[in-house]
C-alpha cells in the first residue's frame, strides 16, 4: 500500500523532472531520538536534494526517501556512520517508472469494475468479448450474426439490433474497414452500448428501432486490426496475399464494384489504395456484399472512417451528382449541425469527389448504385493534429457527437420510406 | 469541380456575388505592379536582420524594371481578366460547420479543397520560417479565397483563413488571422508562399516560451533509437513535448516542400530519435518521422536533421523514402535569404 503512495507521488514528480535514472528509494528506521534528529539535519542539507515523504517523529517509525543518484554515496556513508538502519527499497526509480507507465497504459484498457472501458482503445479479443456481452445482456434486442471469414480466417461478426419483425427495413453501419482508424472501432462499440441503453428512453431511437433494424459491423477488417496491434499501428489494408505478389493487402475501400479501378485507386499491390485484382475479390468485402444483397431491405448505409472531420455522400468515383444530391446535401447539413451542437466540432460536408478526393470502388458508391439511397461516409476526428493516433481521451466526446449525426440520418431514413 | 481543381480564368461565370468582401486589385494591367508580392512573407521586426528583402523562395521572380517578361505579361493579362470580374469568390464558411463544396452554388468559385490546400502550404511555410516551436500554428478555417489558373497551368490562390496554436489541447479558442498568396506550379511541389498572420501570442511571451523549451530540451535525455511518439493510443509523455514540437517544426519544412496542388501532409508519428545533441549551444536533432500523405494515403518515412537555437533561423536537411514508387526526395535549407537551388553550408 505504501508502495502505491510512493509511486503515486513519484508519478506526480514526472512533470517536474524528466528522468530518475539511478535514483534510489531508501527505507530508513531510526532507533532513537538522536537518530531522528540526524535525519532532520540530513533533510535540511539542500545540496543533497533529498526527497523525504515523511520524517519520522517517533523511534521505530520508518521514513522513505528518494535519493538522487549523485547523493547516494554520501547519504549511505552518513547513515552507516551514525548506525542508522536502512534498506534499499528501489534500486533504480526510472526502471520502475517506465514499467509503471506501461502498466498505467495497460490499466487504461483493462475493465474497470468488470465493465468494458469505453474510454480506452481495445484489442480484437476485447471488442469481440464486449459484443458477446451485449448480446448476452440484451437478448431481446441484440444478436450476433456471422457473415463470413476474413482472409486469415477470422470470423466476421455483425451486431443486429432488432425489436422483432422479419426482414425489416434496416440500417447498416460499419467501422474499422481501414484498420489504423482506431477511433472508428471505439466509436462503434460505444454506439452499440448507447443503442441498448437508449432504447426505451430516447424517443427518436425508440421509434427507429420499433420499425427498423440496425446492423453494425464494428471490426470490418479484423486481420488488419490485429496487425495494428501486433506489428504496424499504421496499417490500412487487409492482409490478403497472392502468389507472386510482393506486397500484402488490398484497400478494402477500393475493392467494391462501382467504378472499380478508376481514378483514386491504384493497381500497384504495394500501394495503400491498391484496389485488388478484381471487384469484390476480398472476402471481407464479398461477405458484406452477399449479406446486404441477400437481406434485400437495407435502406441506409453508413461507413465510418477517420480522419478529416467530414460527412460525405456519393459519388467518389465521379464528379457527377447523384439524383437525390439535394436531399443528401440537406441531410448531411442537418447531421453535421447536430454533431456540432455537442462539442463545437466543425465538420465539412458534400459529395466525396468534391469534398475529399476522387476515389473509385468505394463502399458508399456501391451501396448507392445498389439502391441504397441514403449512403454516407464519415471521416471522424481530428483534422491532422493527431490523425490516426487520436488520444484515447477523445473517444467519448467523438462518439457522443457522432451519435447525434447517426441518429439524424437514421431518423430521416425512418421518415422517408422507399 | 474536384476538391483541388484550379478554376480556369476563362470559365463562364455565374451572376456576380453581391456585396463581395474581396478587395479589387486595380486592373491597369501593369505587369510590375501585379507581379510584386502584395504582402510580406511572415516576419516580425528585428527577426530577419540577415535578410533585408523577402527571401527569394517566397516570391515569384520579379521582372526587371521597365522590361516585363513575356510570362509575367501573360500572368498579368490572366489576372487582369479574372480580377476584373467579381464572380470568383467562394462562399466563405464562417463560424460553424462548412457548407458543401459540391453544393448547387457558384460555378467557377474555387473549391474549398483548393483553398484548404493553399492554407496548409502557407502554414507549413510560416511555421518553418518563424523557426519557433512555441509558435506553431495549424489551420482553423478558411474564410474566403479566390483562385485562377494561367496558360501554363500555374494556379494562384489568394486567401484568408484563421489559424490556431498547435498544441496538445484540442483547441484553446484563440485564433490568429492570416492572409496568403500561394502559387502552385503545375504538378510540381514547393509552392511559392507569401503569408502574414496576426499574432495570437505576444512576441516577448513566445520568445520566453521558446527559451523555456530550449532549457527543457537541454536537460532532456531523449529516448534514442526506435520509438513511437505518440504511442498507439495517442499518448505523448509531457516530458517529451519539446522533442515533439521540434520534430513538427522540422517536418514543416519537409511538408511545405512536398506539397503540390493535389498532395498534402500531416505528421503522423515520430518513429526514431537518431541523435539528440544538446551539449553545444544549439539543439542538434536527427530523427525520423512518418508523414501521412493525402490523397494517396501513403505513410512516408522521412529522416530529418535539424539544428535549432531560439531566435535563429532553423537549419534543416532531410531525406524521404518512397516505398514503392521511384521518387525519392531530399532537401536542405538554411532558413535565411538563401535561394533554394544553392547548396547548404550546413
Amino acid at each position: 500500500m505504501k508502495l502505491i503512495l510512493v509511486f503515486g507521488a513519484l508519478l506526480g514528480h514526472i512533470y517536474c523532472q524528466e528522468t530518475f535514472v539511478g535514483d534510489q528509494v531508501l527505507e530508513i528506521t531510526p532507533r532513537n531520538e538522536e537518530q531522528i534528529k540526524h535525519l532532520v539535519e540530513l533533510e535540511a542539507e539542500e545540496h543533497l536534494q533529498l526527497d523525504f515523504w515523511k520524517l519520522p517523529t517517533i523511534p521505530g517509525e520508518t521514513a522513505h526517501v528518494r535519493v538522487p543518484f549523485v547523493s547516494i554515496q554520501a547519504v549511505k556513508v552518513f547513515l552507516e556512520s551514525q548506525g542508522i538502519a536502512y534498506s534499499t527499497m528501489i534500486e533504480d526509480v526510472q526502471v520502475l517508472l517506465d514499467k509503471e507507465n506501461e502498466e498505467m497504459l495497460l490499466n487504461r484498457r483493462r475493465q474497470r469494475n468488470g465493465n468494458f472501458n469505453f474510454e480506452a482503445y481495445h484489442t480484437l479479443e476485447e471488442i469481440s468479448q464486449e459484443m458477446d456481452t451485449l448480446a448476452a445482456q440484451y437478448p431481446g434486442l441484440v444478436s450476433k450474426v456471422n457473415i463470413g471469414q476474413s482472409f486469415e480466417k477470422r470470423p466476421m461478426n455483425v451486431l443486429k439490433f432488432s425489436t422483432g419483425g422479419s426482414q425489416r427495413r434496416a440500417i447498416w453501419i460499419d467501422t474499422g474497414i481501414h484498420s489504423r482508424e482506431w477511433i472508428t472501432h471505439a466509436t462503434g462499440i460505444w454506439t452499440a452500448k448507447k443503442i441498448v441503453n437508449e432504447y426505451g428512453k430516447d424517443h427518436t431511437l425508440t421509434n427507429i428501432l420499433n420499425a427498423m433494424d440496425i446492423f453494425m459491423e464494428i471490426v470490418t477488417n479484423p486481420d488488419g486490426f490485429a496487425f495494428t496491434h501486433s506489428m504496424n499501428r499504421l496499417w490500412r489494408k487487409n492482409k490478403s496475399t497472392r502468389p507472386g505478389v510482393f506486397c500484402i493487402g488490398v484497400d478494402l475501400n477500393r475493392n467494391w464494384k462501382s467504378g472499380f479501378g478508376g481514378n483514386g485507386s491504384n493497381n500497384n499491390p504495394c500501394s495503400e489504395t491498391y484496389h485488388g485484382p478484381s471487384a469484390q475479390s476480398e472476402p471481407e468485402v464479398a461477405a458484406i456484399v452477399d449479406f446486404i444483397t441477400a437481406h434485400g431491405n437495407i435502406k441506409a448505409l453508413i461507413s465510418i472512417h477517420s480522419y478529416s472531420q467530414m460527412l460525405m455522400y456519393p459519388y467518389g468515383h465521379s464528379l457527377e451528382p447523384v439524383p437525390n444530391q439535394k436531399e443528401l446535401y440537406n441531410l448531411a447539413k442537418d447531421a453535421v449541425q447536430a454533431l456540432y451542437q455537442v462539442h463545437g466540432i466543425e465538420y465539412i460536408y458534400g459529395s466525396i469527389s468534391t469534398t475529399l478526393y476522387m476515389a473509385s470502388g468505394i463502399t458508399v458508391d456501391w451501396a448507392y448504385d445498389n439502391g441504397i439511397k441514403y449512403s454516407f461516409t464519415f471521416e471522424l476526428r481530428d483534422t491532422g493534429r493527431y490523425g490516426f493516433l487520436l488520444p484515447a481521451s477523445q473517444i467519448i466526446p467523438t462518439a457522443q457527437e457522432t451519435w447525434l449525426a447517426l441518429r439524424t440520418i437514421m431518423e430521416h431514413t425512418l421518415n422517408h420510406p422507399y | 469541380m474536384p476538391a483541388d481543381a484550379c478554376p480556369a480564368w476563362g470559365t463562364p461565370l455565374a451572376r456576380p456575388v453581391e456585396g463581395s468582401p474581396w478587395r479589387r486589385v486595380p486592373a491597369e494591367g501593369s505587369p510590375s505592379a501585379l507581379a510584386q508580392p502584395r504582402v510580406a512573407a511572415g516576419r516580425e521586426p528585428g527577426r530577419w536582420s540577415a535578410a533585408s528583402t523577402p527571401p527569394a523562395a517566397s516570391t515569384p521572380p520579379a521582372p526587371r524594371p521597365g522590361v516585363p517578361r513575356p510570362s509575367a505579361l501573360l500572368l498579368a493579362l490572366a489576372l487582369a481578366l479574372c480580377l476584373a470580374v467579381p464572380g470568383l469568390q467562394a462562399a466563405g464558411p464562417g463560424p460553424g460547420p462548412g457548407p458543401g463544396p459540391g453544393s448547387p452554388g457558384v460555378p467557377g468559385a474555387p473549391p474549398p479543397g483548393l483553398l484548404r490546400q493553399a492554407a496548409r502550404a502557407a502554414l507549413h511555410f510560416l511555421n518553418f520560417r518563424a523557426g519557433s516551436p512555441s509558435g506553431l500554428r495549424v489551420l482553423a478555417a478558411v474564410l474566403r479565397g479566390r483562385a485562377a489558373v494561367d496558360a501554363r497551368r500555374t494556379c494562384r490562390v489568394d486567401l484568408e483563413f484563421t489559424a490556431e496554436r498547435y498544441g496538445p489541447e484540442v483547441a484553446d479558442g484563440r485564433l490568429g488571422r492570416c492572409s496568403a498568396r500561394v502559387v502552385f506550379r503545375h504538378q510540381k511541389p514547393r509552392p511559392a508562399v507569401n503569408v502574414t498572420c496576426t499574432r495570437f501570442m505576444e512576441t516577448s511571451r513566445r520568445r520566453r516560451e521558446d527559451f523555456l523549451l530550449y532549457k527543457r530540451a537541454k536537460r532532456l535525455r531523449a529516448p534514442l533509437g526506435a520509438t513511437s511518439i505518440p504511442d498507439s493510443h495517442g499518448w505523448i509523455d509531457p516530458s517529451l513535448r519539446p522533442i515533439w514540437d521540434l520534430a513538427f517544426l522540422g517536418s514543416s519544412y519537409v511538408m511545405w516542400e512536398r506539397t503540390t496542388q493535389t498532395l498534402h501532409y500531416y505528421m503522423a508519428q515520430l518513429s526514431s530519435v537518431n541523435q539528440w545533441k544538446t551539449n553545444e549551444d544549439a539543439i542538434d536533432f536527427d530523427y525520423t518521422v512518418l508523414l501521412h500523405e493525402f490523397s494517396t494515403q501513403e505513410i512516408i518515412p522521412c529522416r530529418i536533421h535539424l539544428v535549432w537555437y531560439p531566435g535563429k533561423p532553423l537549419k534543416v536537411k532531410y531525406h524521404c523514402q518512397e516505398l514503392h514508387t521511384a521518387q525519392e526526395g531530399s532537401g536542405t535549407e538554411e532558413g535565411s535569404a538563401v535561394a533554394p537551388t544553392q547548396p547548404n553550408n550546413f
